[in-house]
């Protein structure tokens, strides 16, 4: 080949390659890179600052909600809705001897009422399945469903529940969870026995490590049941087409795990089941779960309706989760200078009727119990019971405020009687970075000392001795 | 049944309900005018809150028929084709609406305060909201939004006072 042709061989391949990546802005690459994520995750340090730090956003949604737009359930409604309201039973524990059903389905403007023998499978719960839709035979806690009616006016509604005749035969209700414990206690859910779920920690020795204390503190701190108030209350559409399908509209956290209990309870494949969840007006945990949707979906089966449903605030209070009330029991060996050689600790959560999220609850309860501290020597049990009372479930921290208000209570009486500092005494007992935690686990990125002196410095706190 | 008629965000409307109908229900379910919500029911939660005669009123307490024949301006009416009121665009800024459930209860109440008053302190703002629950916020956006949209509505009304010929505010 002459140097010439060589010349042009080179012109038409530059010409053809111009011609190739003449769209290649367009083109996806021909092949996909060697590593399209970085094998190394990508983790800042810890306590490393990123740009995001510290920048402002504004919420996406929050334009909609300034001008009044956001969709919540109780603003949709959809042709030909139907109003469902719920009987509750009134009663912590009873037998159900008889519901008359009658002089509702006959008022004007009843569409449907439903009961809980109606439901395919009457239980449901995220943890166990303890909770039925609507109570059929034994009334668990006075905010129980009994009966469900769907009307053309929530009044008519309301004014049908008041034609429901509901005889009960009253049974022994269980109030007191550390009651509830004992053998012979009656049972919320017979013939189990009302502990229905147990964790315990253990670490080192704690009857060694009280023989080694100079003092020994004992304390015992409770606190109540909370709801969670949001200002949405819970409600729901569901709409059962005339093919078979179910479509419910919750205000809900969780649609998935509302799908499968949704398919549970109705007995109906999970394919045939849609729900959107929409915009929620405040959960903090209460709503994770389904509430009355299985009973909206059926009553809109029997009338061929979309049936809404929205709960009152009173049964906000009375029929859906709440906060474990717990008894904590606490028991410090210290020495003089008040480093903590041992703690011992019992809790008691009042589970009320169901389970709902209760096991989740008691587990960082009880790994948290012992607080931030080094201590060599841990023993902490924990007990969840039923009891005929509101089901208590997820909230803001799972059961971390309750042992928080506990231990830190605890330091504080520890520390006066023991004539030093609250703030010099947690200084001397905090975990520092690498310390073990009561469980085993090696904890990184601990700021407890730097936090605590910087807040002391930030509020102008001075040992007051 | 009751006829009511009302001016609602500048626009005469009327309906016929029974006579137990609250100013909440006809505005959602007659006047599909769903921002106003129902929190509570009984007049503690403030979520319902909309303007009548200039007073922010608690809807679900009042009834239908003492609306009739008054001024009602809810959290529709705040808005205008010229964009934000100032009061949407601070609570949008500072980021005092999270779930949203409350914030047209309480951008009424605010509303009604600033009309009243253009250099509130923290402590009136405080007072006027003090009808509006928020379990979201913990309410110091909210107050850092209303004292934001008082300086707002506060250099508007200097412009307009040196520059514009005197124009109607929105109601």
């Amino acid at each position: 080949m002459n140097e010439h042709s060589r010349i042009l061989e080179r012109e038409k391949l530059e010409i053809a390659e111009t011609l190739r990546s003449s769209d290649a802005d367009l083109r996806l690459p021909a092949m996909v890179p060697r590593e399209p994520f970085p094998i190394e995750p990508l983790s800042p340090d810890a306590r490393q600052q990123t740009r995001a730090v510290g920048q402002r956003v504004t919420r996406p949604d929050g334009r909609l909600h300034g001008l009044g737009q956001t969709k919540y359930i109780d603003d949709l409604s959809f042709p030909g809705m139907l109003y469902a309201r719920i009987k509750r039973a009134g009663i912590a524990s009873a037998r159900i001897k008889r519901i008359d059903t009658s002089a509702a389905e006959v008022m004007p403007g009843v569409m449907a009422v439903l009961i809980g023998k109606e439901i395919p499978t009457n239980t449901f719960g995220p943890t166990f399945q303890d909770q039925p839709v609507l109570v059929d035979e034994v009334v668990f806690h006075a905010g129980d469903g009994v009966a469900a009616v769907a009307a053309v006016t929530e009044q008519i509604a309301n004014e049908a529940l008041d034609k429901i005749v509901v005889e009960y035969e009253p049974l022994p209700a269980v109030l007191d969870p550390v009651a509830a414990m004992r053998g012979d206690s009656p049972k919320v859910h017979a013939p189990d026995s009302n502990i229905y779920a147990t964790k315990v920690v253990r670490k080192g020795n704690v009857e060694k490590g009280f023989a080694e204390s100079d003092r020994i503190f004992e304390g015992r701190f409770s606190t109540q049941m909370i709801e969670h108030v949001s200002l949405e209350p819970h409600a729901a559409i569901a709409d059962w087409d005339a093919n078979g399908r179910l479509t419910i509209y919750a205000t809900i956290g969780r649609i998935t795990l509302a799908r499968s209990d949704m398919a549970r309870t109705l007995k109906m494949p999970m394919s045939r089941i849609r729900i959107i969840g929409t915009i929620v007006g405040g959960n903090f945990g209460g709503k994770n779960e389904i509430t009355q949707e299985p009973a909206l979906a059926l009553l809109s089966k029997k009338t061929g309706r979309p049936v809404k449903g929205v709960f009152t605030r009173g049964e906000e209070f009375t029929s859906t989760t709440t906060r474990h009330p717990i008894i904590m029991d606490y028991k410090t060996g210290v020495t003089n200078k008040g480093r903590i050689l041992a703690r011992q600790i019992r809790l008691v959560l009042d589970g009320g009727a169901y389970c709902s999220w209760s096991s989740t609850t008691l587990g960082k309860a009880c790994i948290l119990s012992p607080g931030p501290y080094k201590i060599d020597n841990v023993l902490a049990e924990a007990f969840v019971v039923y009891t005929n009372k509101t089901m208590t479930g997820a909230m803001r921290g799972f059961g971390a405020p309750q042992v928080c208000f506990a231990y830190e209570s605890h330091m504080d009486d520890i520390a006066k009687a023991l004539g030093i500092d609250p703030l010099e005494i947690r200084l001397l007992n905090a975990f520092d970075e690498g310390s073990p935690s009561p469980t085993g686990q090696v904890l990184h990125s601990v700021v407890v000392k730097e936090t605590l002196r910087k807040a002391a410095d930030r509020f102008g706190w001075e040992p007051r001795s | 049944m009751t006829d009511v008629t009302m001016t609602v965000n500048g626009q005469i409307r009327s309906a016929s309900v029974p006579p137990e109908t609250t100013l909440l229900q006809v505005l959602r379910e007659h006047f599909n005018l769903t921002g106003a919500k129902l929190g509570c029911d009984v007049g503690d939660c403030g979520a319902c809150t909309v303007i009548v005669d200039g007073q922010a009123v608690n809807s679900c307490l009042m009834l239908a028929a003492q609306a009739d024949g008054r001024q009602v301006l809810t959290i529709e009416g705040l808005a205008s084709r010229a964009g934000l009121h100032p009061i949407q665009k601070s609570f949008e800024n500072t980021g005092a609406l999270q779930c949203g459930f409350c914030g047209p209860g309480a951008l009424m109440s605010a509303k009604a305060l600033l009309d009243e008053n253009l250099n509130p302190t923290t402590q009136e703002i405080r007072d006027a909201l003090s009808g509006n629950l928020c379990r979201c916020t913990g309410y110091t956006k909210m107050i850092e939004a209303v004292q934001d949209a008082a300086r707002l509505l506060r250099e508007q009304s200097r412009t307009q006072l040196t520059h514009a010929p005197t124009e109607a505010t929105a109601p």
